[in-house]
């Protein structure tokens, strides 16, 4: 019997159906549905750690940069005890805003409604009128901006939770969270460029974070960047892929090559003969014994696109991309960019002119991707077509799960979604948990065995 | 040197119509999709630039635009724009496949600087786009522009584009400006 394509929505939809691991089959409305996209804003970005800012963008005291927990703007300041404090953009007193502007530097957060007047670190210090109309009654200690319950940073890179209940950001990002990092902070000491790229897509973020897994895509979607000489083919798109997954959601998917691979990789460095590579600009970057320490012997081998869950991408081009919910049907895609500081000045040049001319929205490669995104999203909220199943089912139950001796856990495979099934895994698992001690307990382990 | 209020009323209107007939022109090949055409009238050496613009406190106004050499929506030279035209004709340029509806309307147009055969002109622009059946941005900036005398007519050796949008509110930025 045919299943019938319209259907009267009765009730909220079952978030345990929207998933199914054995087949790989996604529900289209977990793109679309209000009630779903506010339990995210909740149960996601409430709950888990969301990346602020590097230290190096706000050095010195008062100095400041915006951002957002999902849809509620943060200010990330640095404060007189050089601490780092992410603190609730909203006045105690009527809700405003005490902060306009996207970073800078200042003395304390004057909110410019009554002039209720916060300190860098969130307290109240007095108010107009504080003796005269309030006589002396109100607690500053209970009044000032709200901070969210825990900001922790590894290797420089600033995160913020505003669940008391979330385990340290150590344990959250685990060893796949960390070596995300760890590609960018074994290149040396971090700096960050001033300029964020922002723009904003009409599509739901899950559509834009599933999308940085996706090495399927990129000779359909890209494919004019080869055909004008930009990057070549074989280094952007080869089928040699390797997944890394880590608890609660966090992976590493994309190019990466085989012990073989980087044996003859090395054996040509020390003088043997052979021809160059597709991977060899990559594997040039992995020569030195502390990097290769730092990432580990699997690590090494890994050019892949790392996912904070829930959505920083650590691209290996020196850039970070946040996809910030605004909305079900609206995302704002902002590409943070560095450099190692001791970079020589001819290879600053070279990576700035990449930073510019690959991502954002005049990129020459990422100016393809919006509109297919929006479409995939409005494919999502058709009366009809949110009702059809997407099909995530490549390389499902076709490969192992490889454990190096170190612990590093990894699939080596070709072209696969992999990493897009864990991701919609580990959200299903983050939907239905009330509380992270449910997360914590019933959270899947990354798989072993067959995938 | 002759700078622009050194020239006789008459010069100035005639720079100012020479100036506007370049500008109108080459709003026009891009208008009309002629990128080929477009490509001809810049300069070798044309430095096409678009810096970010950040919400500022009004006293940290000068954080205003990121600065030239760092990070940028367009840094481009002549081989950049290049490709970037290149990209159409190659197949694949889902960005401009169906190809976006454009028209660019140009205002206070003033020369505010002569130097040599160099004359700079700053614009206001904006830029309207329609794709699909129902897509529409619109993008709305000042320009300065380097316009460099050759032969009997110009070169565009500069395009400096501030535009008046922090967060692009544009899927893309696959047009020119």
């Amino acid at each position: 019997m045919s299943k019938t394509i319209i259907a009267t929505d009765r009730q909220e939809i079952d978030i345990k159906a929207c998933f199914d691991p054995a087949t790989g089959i996604v529900d289209r409305r977990i793109f679309s549905d209000e009630a779903i996209y506010q339990k995210e804003l909740q149960q996601i970005f409430g709950r888990g750690w969301n990346f602020m800012c590097h230290e190096s963008q706000i050095k010195t005291p008062g100095s400041f940069f915006m951002n957002y927990i999902g849809e509620d703007e943060v200010i990330v300041v640095r404060d007189r005890k050089m601490n780092i404090n992410v603190l609730l953009n909203s006045c105690p007193h009527r809700g405003n805003t005490v902060c306009r502007a996207e970073l800078g530097t200042t003395k304390s957060f004057f909110c410019s409604y009554h002039g209720w007047n916060f300190d860098l670190d969130g307290s109240l210090v007095g108010m107009p009128g504080e003796t005269e109309f309030y006589a002396n009654e109100i607690d500053k200690k209970a009044w000032g901006l709200t901070p969210a319950a825990k900001v922790e940073n590894y290797r420089g890179f600033v995160f913020a939770t505003l669940d008391p209940d979330a385990p340290s950001l150590d344990d959250y990002l685990g060893w796949v969270g960390r070596l995300s990092i760890d590609f960018m902070a074994s290149k040396g000491e971090l700096e960050f460029l001033d300029g964020v790229h922002k723009n904003r897509l009409k599509c739901n973020w899950k559509i834009a974070v599933d999308n940085l897994f996706d090495w399927y895509h990129v000779k359909v979607s890209h494919g004019t960047a080869f055909k004008i000489g930009l990057v070549a083919e074989e280094t952007m798109a080869p089928n040699r892929q390797m997944v890394m997954l880590g608890e609660y959601g966090h992976g590493i998917g994309g190019p990466g090559i085989t012990e073989a691979e980087q044996a003859e990789f090395d054996a040509r460095m020390a003088g043997a003969a052979g021809e160059h590579q597709w991977y060899d600009r990559s594997a040039e970057l992995r020569q030195d014994p502390g990097v290769r320490q730092q990432l580990g012997p699997v690590g090494t081998r890994s050019f892949g696109h790392p996912n904070i869950f829930p959505n920083l991408w650590v691209s290996l081009t020196n850039q970070l991309c946040l996809r910030i919910p605004r909305g079900p049907f609206e995302t704002e895609i902002w590409w943070f960019n560095y450099l190692p500081k001791d970079m020589p000045e001819a290879d600053r040049k070279y990576a700035i002119f990449g930073q510019n001319h690959v991502f954002g929205p005049a990129g020459i490669l990422e100016q393809d991707d919006g509109e297919n995104w929006s479409h995939s999203t409005r494919g999502a909220k058709g009366p009809a077509t949110k009702n059809l199943p997407l099909n995530f089912s490549m390389r499902l139950g076709k490969d192992q799960v490889l454990t190096d001796p170190s612990g590093q856990s990894r699939i080596e495979t070709v072209v696969n979604e992999h990493g897009q099934r864990w991701t919609y895994q580990s959200w299903q698992e983050w939907m239905l948990a009330e509380s992270w001690q449910e997360l914590m307990a019933n959270h899947s382990m990354p798989p072993q065995g067959t995938v | 040197m002759t700078t622009y209020a050194d020239l006789s009323p008459q010069a100035r209107m005639l720079l100012t119509f020479e100036v506007q007939e370049f500008l109108f022109h080459e709003a026009n090949l891009l208008d009309s999709r002629r990128y080929a055409e477009w490509l001809e009238v810049l300069a070798d050496d044309i430095h096409y630039w678009m810096p970010i613009r950040r919400t500022t406190q009004a006293r940290e106004v000068h954080l205003e635009f990121t600065q030239p050499g760092g990070m940028a929506f367009f840094d481009d030279d002549k081989g950049i724009l290049s490709m970037r035209v290149q990209r159409l004709s190659a197949g694949r340029a889902w960005a401009e496949d169906p190809l976006s509806r454009t028209r660019r309307l140009l205002t206070n147009i003033v020369v505010t600087a002569i130097d040599g055969d160099d004359i700079t002109v700053a614009s206001n622009f904006q830029l309207y786009r329609t794709r699909l059946n129902s897509e529409e941005d619109e993008w709305i900036g000042r320009r300065e522009d380097v316009l460099r005398r050759v032969d009997n007519s110009f070169k565009l050796a500069q395009r400096h584009i501030y535009l008046e949008q922090t967060v692009i509110l544009a899927q893309n930025m696959s047009s020119l400006f």
